[in-house]
């Protein structure tokens, strides 16, 4: 029996509530039932059908028989100490290594300290150092590392698909070189994505100086470079600007998703959330305000967020510039107060705002942002024109030209996946069969592999030697931690090579760059530059800029009027992947089964459509008895193209219009990027990268299950994100715990909490605040936690069963109606109850409270009842229903004892390795060198769920305790230990330290008056608290809203949280208070439905 | 009918009954102490690839524990020195020495001799060598009189339970930390117990008796 659930079935009021998924809202039975069973979907079931438990019960006793006659295990196994021959010069086996070095991005790079635990990089943190970077991350730079062990990479060197040595490879590059001098580069193309590497640029130049006749072409699917091209025509001189959010005190953004999709997003998301800090009610806050038609981790941490199409944004871009630049005159009128009251605004804070424009937008757009910055006087405050060196390229048009026309011989393809990006329409495929020879060096053998004569494993940034600039201008070294694992070869290497240069270890061409620039002793400052991790006093100075009248008149009048989209005609937004970029980190596990932040979907892209358009078209999701989450197949087609995909509702996307996300659907790449999603890239034209107008949307009939974690773990509309307005929380500082539930009758415990005597033992009692006004929602977060505490990845088909490990995940609420919703974000984690609801019911004591105030968990206890899960008031914890790090993902439900892995029986391997598992011999040696050494790597049926990083808590008292020594000098020092989530929050949101300390940063955000705990009224005595997120509305606009959406449902069932007489009294007066605030907003609801 | 069962049969239950409750409590008498570190692990004593003697050079000639395991006092491994320190004396003395080939041999092709290994905890505990020498607990609390040992053997049971009896009561184990490795230190309990006291005191000594010490 299917149950059909669309927005048109319910008749009840849509009043502003709490609500995590459409389903949720619509108050469904099926939804009813999925809240209520712990592990929803099936999650508790120990098999899959066809494989009943029975059965499996039968194998398995069959297999102990075997394994009892084999007598196993009766000798010792003897282990053998290897030491070093000649011990190397400050190696000290077990301590590890840190190494600063950076990511390097399309336009900027991500200043790094990597650990190295014996010589293999394991954990991925940011360069506090760096004079622009905080020591924050982006989720992207935390999962890198995955890459460096991906078993699917290129490994070796090949000419038409036959594995050949290197030195093969490089005497060929020799051969095409001398050729090359002999006829200055004629027939030579280069096509190369961007980069801010110095020494690439060197080496640029001199190919063209050496060979006037090649060509260099740049190509890349996602083009940041558009804000730079768009300032540089604009201001008639090389100039990138380099925006300061931690100086704006009003944002705009014209779809621009800086805390998101953009790049630089540490430093962005660093500087936002500076002006989100709040101490006492009477600091102020920054305002945002976000015009955009997709739903972004930017427009969710919006104060005012203006729904429109896609395509009308450079329109508005244009009304924007009609109301702030004098000289503009804009071709029609408009009356859109929400415009001209953000204008006003704007101008108020002359100087002291911002107005940024998403790389989705085209040229004109970001120069009309620019033109209205320079106006404002912002120039040079809070966003800063950087000179810019840009060496002559073409574009991907030209390169196709010319190969059509015969005319390239050696085609050299650095690293991106042309085969795959290039809009359909250019025929790259029938261009690239023209090359004389591709030579192509890649990171795996995708689809532009097989257009290869030679194909040349690129070298993971971990293993390679280069330089890049950050967005401030301030040189990082990319420096090697580990030799390559397959001879991979980097870009410099190669253009040496081509070069014919004498010189191609790409240490020396580093080096050879740098002292071009060094002033003083080179080696003093090459050691400092490789130490630090930057060079001091490198970044570039800004300049002086002032519009051109011309070129703004020029860029206003070049607007495209808006498509007006409709139902049958829709505007299609292809975009940048939350999760996989343009594609390149397709095959990363942990990015893959990273959630979306808006939509959370893992191992897919979806068509994203607006709830009022999927009513419009029909479109509705099917639930069926097992909980399993059905949405229908499409067909989206437009520009002659179509694709094909789940449809997903999402609110807050704007009305006819579909956004799907790129870098899925590969036709050719790793076991886990295998069959994930659906190819955006057809969708693309060379015109309009980003958007495509009059689309079509049909249902195909067929429904399809996706992989979401976004309605598990409802939490019932209770106070569990807490936040109010600046105004409110002046007027009543303390109005989180006017939202305080009541208390149960008795909170007296039965027996007295072991932890009240225990703790005094202890020196530290650790505890954590996280601050809810800083936290953007960008995940960095989630996989540094993934990262350092080995958390596997288990595959879509598990998180479909709700079988997901993350330790730390955002829950992501709505508010208010699906059309035009608020969003709040809420990092959830094990709150370390001092009275924890798990540790009771714990037939074993395997989870346990130590003297700290640790919630710990014994792994070597557990017996998996999974009865803490069950009583776990946070659902925070996580159960390894299979030995997900040593079973290939898709064959998890395969009998081991029955089954041959690299042709040996599993039993054989088993005797001989007990924790190898089934993974074939060369992934399990790639895989196992990510582990963290400090961190036990879990088996099947033990549960797990943070830590606190306790590893780290250790690690911190032991070296603490070294110092000492033979005195009482114990105590930890403030800031010493920082969980891996806290490093990598670029936010700084995240406090973590002493609380028995009262000195503590951690003590002292504990006492703001926003702090208080989640599901108080259950009296866990959580050691993590949040602090209570503030808006700050502008009361001038029409969308203003006296209480923030998510206040409102709360209001309705518990009384209004900021009237004065409300706080002071626990429980009894509920009733009297809630009908007092149903009288003081009876229009909260209607105000916002009206909106728009 | 009653010739088939003959009569001793009425008894067969109970002596079923007794005899399980006898096999039981032998098997569980048997594994509670033969399936133990105690017995187990107590006095493993490999063949080494090299006939090295503690009691030689410890004892007779004076090195220094950290001489060879440099890094005990910074990681959590102590260190098997790399054959280049032993080179450092045997390049002079026995340098000719057959016994001492397969070192000379290590140290000029960088090859590992392949120690074996006695002491091992199981990898699910972290255990850490710096944190306790340099907190007074001396090599022989868990190595044993490794100072007098021809060869190395396996002197302690290296057990949760032996871990816990010093965590319980560190003062009867506490040494200054420059007589960490001085073995041969002879303490008199009674003098032990006060001295322990007094630096469990001023050292604010809290040796966790937490899960959270040992496992993560």
């Amino acid at each position: 029996m299917k149950n059909r659930i669309s927005n048109s079935d319910s008749n009840a009021p849509l009043g502003p509530r709490y609500w995590r998924g459409l389903d949720e809202l619509a108050e469904t039975r099926e939804f009813r039932e999925w809240v209520a069973n712990e592990f929803p979907g099936g999650a508790s079931e120990l098999t899959a059908d066809p494989v009943t438990r029975r059965h499996f019960m039968k194998i398995m006793s069959a297999s102990f028989l075997f394994a009892g006659l084999g007598l196993t295990g009766c000798r010792r196994p003897e282990h053998k100490i290897l030491p070093f021959g000649d011990m190397p010069e400050f190696y000290v086996h077990g301590v590890p290594k840190y190494y600063a070095t950076s990511l390097p991005t399309r336009t900027g790079a991500i200043p790094l300290v990597v650990e190295a635990n014996d010589g293999r990089p394991t954990k991925v943190e940011g360069n506090a150092l760096h004079p622009s970077s905080n020591g924050g991350t982006d989720h992207f730079a935390q999962a890198s590392i995955l890459n460096l062990y991906d078993p699917d990479r290129a490994m070796a060197f090949k000419n038409q698909g036959d594995e050949v040595a290197n030195e093969a490879a490089f005497r060929h590059l020799a051969s095409v070189a001398e050729k090359l001098a002999a006829n200055q580069g004629e027939g030579l193309r280069i096509l190369a994505e961007g980069s801010t590497s110095p020494s690439r640029l060197r080496l640029q130049r001199q190919l063209q100086q050496n060979y006037p006749n090649a060509k260099w072409h740049q190509f890349d699917p996602i083009d940041f470079d558009v804000d730079r091209r768009a300032a540089s025509a604009l201001f008639g001189k090389a100039v990138r600007p380099y925006y300061k959010f931690d100086q704006a005190q009003v944002v705009l953004s014209l779809d621009s998703d800086f805390l998101g999709m953009e790049e630089d997003l540490p430093r962005h998301t660093a500087g936002f959330a500076r002006l989100r800090k709040m101490e006492k009610p009477s600091d102020g806050l920054n305002r945002l305000y976000v015009v955009e038609a997709l739903m972004t981790v930017t427009g969710a941490n919006a104060d005012h967020r203006l729904r429109v199409a896609p395509s009308s944004i450079p329109q508005i871009a244009s009304q924007f510039a009609g109301l702030l630049l004098e000289e503009i005159t804009v071709r029609e009128e408009f009356t859109n107060e929400w415009i001209s009251e953000c204008a006003r605004d704007l101008q108020a804070h002359a100087g002291k705002c911002l107005v940024v424009a998403g790389h989705r937008q085209p040229a004109e757009v970001h120069q009309l942002a620019h033109a209205i910055n320079a106006v404002l006087g912002n120039a040079g405050q809070t966003v800063e024109y950087l000179p810019v060196e840009v060496p002559e390229v073409s574009g991907l048009a030209e390169l196709i030209q010319d190969l059509n026309r015969g005319v390239v011989e050696t085609l050299v393809i650095l690293d991106g996946n042309p085969a795959y990006t290039v809009p359909p329409h250019l025929g790259w495929a029938e261009a690239a069969g023209q090359a004389g020879e591709i030579i192509r060096v890649g990171y795996y053998e995708d689809e532009t592999y097989e257009q290869s004569t030679w194909h040349f494993p690129a070298a993971h940034y971990l293993e390679s030697w280069g330089d890049a600039r950050t967005s401030d201008g301030t040189w990082v070294p990319v420096q090697p931690l580990i030799a390559p694992l397959f001879n991979g070869v980097t870009e410099l290497e190669v253009l040496a090579r081509l070069l014919g240069s004498s010189t191609t270890d790409p240490y020396d061409i580093v080096r050879e760059t740098l002292k071009a620039k060094a002033e003083g002793l080179f080696e003093a400052v090459w050691g400092k530059f490789l130490h630090d991790g930057y060079l001091a006093e490198s970044a570039q100075q800004p300049v002086e800029v002032k519009p051109g009248l011309e070129a703004t008149k020029k860029a206003a009048a070049n607007i495209a009027s808006p498509a007006n989209p409709s139902a049958g005609r829709l505007d299609v937004v292809v975009h940048r992947s939350y999760s996989l970029d343009d594609g390149r980190y397709n095959n990363n596990g942990w990015l893959q089964e990273l959630a979306d932040p808006i939509t959370k979907i893992t191992w897919e892209n979806v068509i994203q459509i607006s709830p009022a358009t999927a009513k419009e078209a029909g479109v509705h999701y099917v639930d069926d008895e097992d909980m399993h989450l059905m949405v229908p197949w499409a067909k989206l087609e437009a520009n002659g193209r179509s694709i094909e995909g789940p449809v997903w509702i999402q609110p807050g996307l704007a009305d006819n219009t579909v956004a799907v996300a790129l870098g899925y659907g590969r036709t050719r790449t790793g076991r886990v990027g295998k069959g994930s999603g659906h190819n955006a890239y057809p969708l693309r034209t060379t015109a309009s990268s980003h958007l495509a107008t009059g689309a079509k949307l049909t249902h195909t009939g067929r429904d399809y299950e996706l992989a979401c974690v976004q309605a598990h773990w409802a939490m019932e509309g209770r106070p569990v994100i807490r936040e109010a307005n600046l105004q409110q929380f002046r007027e009543k500082p303390d109005f989180v715990k006017g939202m305080d539930l009541p208390h149960p009758p008795s909170t007296q415990p039965l027996y007295p909490n072991p932890l009240d005597w225990r703790q005094e033992k202890a020196v530290h009692q650790w505890g954590m605040v996280i601050d809810l006004n800083s936290c953007t929602g960008c995940n960095a977060c989630v996989i540094a936690c993934q990262s350092e505490n080995n958390v596997p990845i288990v595959g879509k088909d598990q998180v479909r069963r709700s079988r997901e490990m993350h330790w730390l995940r955002i829950d992501r609420y709505f508010a208010g109606d699906a059309e035009d919703p608020q969003v709040v974000n809420q990092p959830m984690l094990c709150q370390h109850c001092e009275a924890a609801p798990c540790e009771n019911v714990c037939p074993v004591n395997a989870t346990v409270h130590d003297a700290q105030g640790l919630n710990l968990m014994v792994y070597n206890r557990c017996v998996g009842t999974r009865y803490c899960s069950n009583n776990c008031p946070y659902k925070v914890r996580r159960f390894n229903f299979f030995d997900y790090n040593r079973r290939p993902l898709d064959e998890l439900y395969k009998t081991p004892i029955l089954s041959q892995t690299d042709g040996e029986w599993e039993l054989k391997r088993w005797i001989k390795n007990p924790s190898k598992g089934s993974l074939p011999e060369g992934e399990w040696q790639l895989s196992k060198m990510v582990s963290n050494p400090d961190v036990s790597v879990r088996m099947r049926g033990v549960m797990e769920k943070c830590t606190f990083c306790i590893q780290r808590i250790e690690q911190a008292k032991i070296a603490q305790k070294v110092k000492a020594g033979a005195s009482g000098e114990v105590e930890i020092p403030d800031g010493k230990v920082k969980t891996a989530c806290q490093q990598a929050c670029p936010a700084e949101a995240i406090h973590f330290g002493n609380v028995a300390d009262p000195d503590s940063n951690v003590s002292k955000q504990k006492e703001q008056a926003r702090n208080y705990t989640v599901l108080e009224f259950l009296a866990t005595k959580p050691r993590l608290t949040y602090l209570a997120r503030v808006r700050n509305p502008n009361p001038a606009m029409p969308d203003y809203r006296e209480t923030p959406l998510t206040v409102q449902e709360y209001t309705q069932a518990h009384g209004n949280p900021f009237e004065t007489h409300h706080g002071s009294h626990d429980g009894n007066g509920h009733g009297s208070s809630a009908s007092g605030s149903h009288d003081g907003h009876p229009t909260e609801s209607s105000n916002g439905k009206g909106a728009h | 009918m009653s010739d088939i069962f003959p009569k001793w049969t009425n008894r067969l239950p109970l002596q079923v009954l007794i005899g399980a409750v006898l096999i039981g409590t032998a098997v569980t008498a048997g594994v509670w102490y033969y399936f133990t570190p105690k017995y187990l692990r107590v006095g493993y004593q490999p063949v080494q690839p090299v006939p090295f003697s503690h009691a030689v050079h410890v004892d007779q000639l004076g090195v220094d524990c950290r001489y060879c395991h440099d890094d005990v006092e910074k990681s959590w491994y102590s260190n098997v020195p790399s054959a280049s320190t032993c080179m450092n004396c045997h390049n002079q003395v026995l340098s000719e020495d057959p016994r001492l080939a397969i070192v000379r041999e290590s140290f000029e092709t960088g090859e590992s001799i392949p120690w074996v290994q006695i002491h091992k905890t199981p990898d699910y505990v972290y255990f850490n060598h710096s944190v306790h020498v340099n907190r007074g607990v001396s090599c022989i609390e868990c190595h044993g009189p490794i100072h007098k040992m021809e060869e190395v053997y396996h002197a302690k049971p290296l057990s949760m339970a032996f871990c816990l009896e010093c965590h319980r009561n560190p003062e009867k184990r506490l040494r200054h930390p420059k007589d960490v490795t001085n073995l041969a230190m002879e303490i008199d309990p009674e003098q032990q117990l006060k001295m322990g006291q007094q630096f469990v005191h001023d050292w604010k000594v809290n040796a966790s008796q937490n899960c959270s010490a040992c496992h993560r």
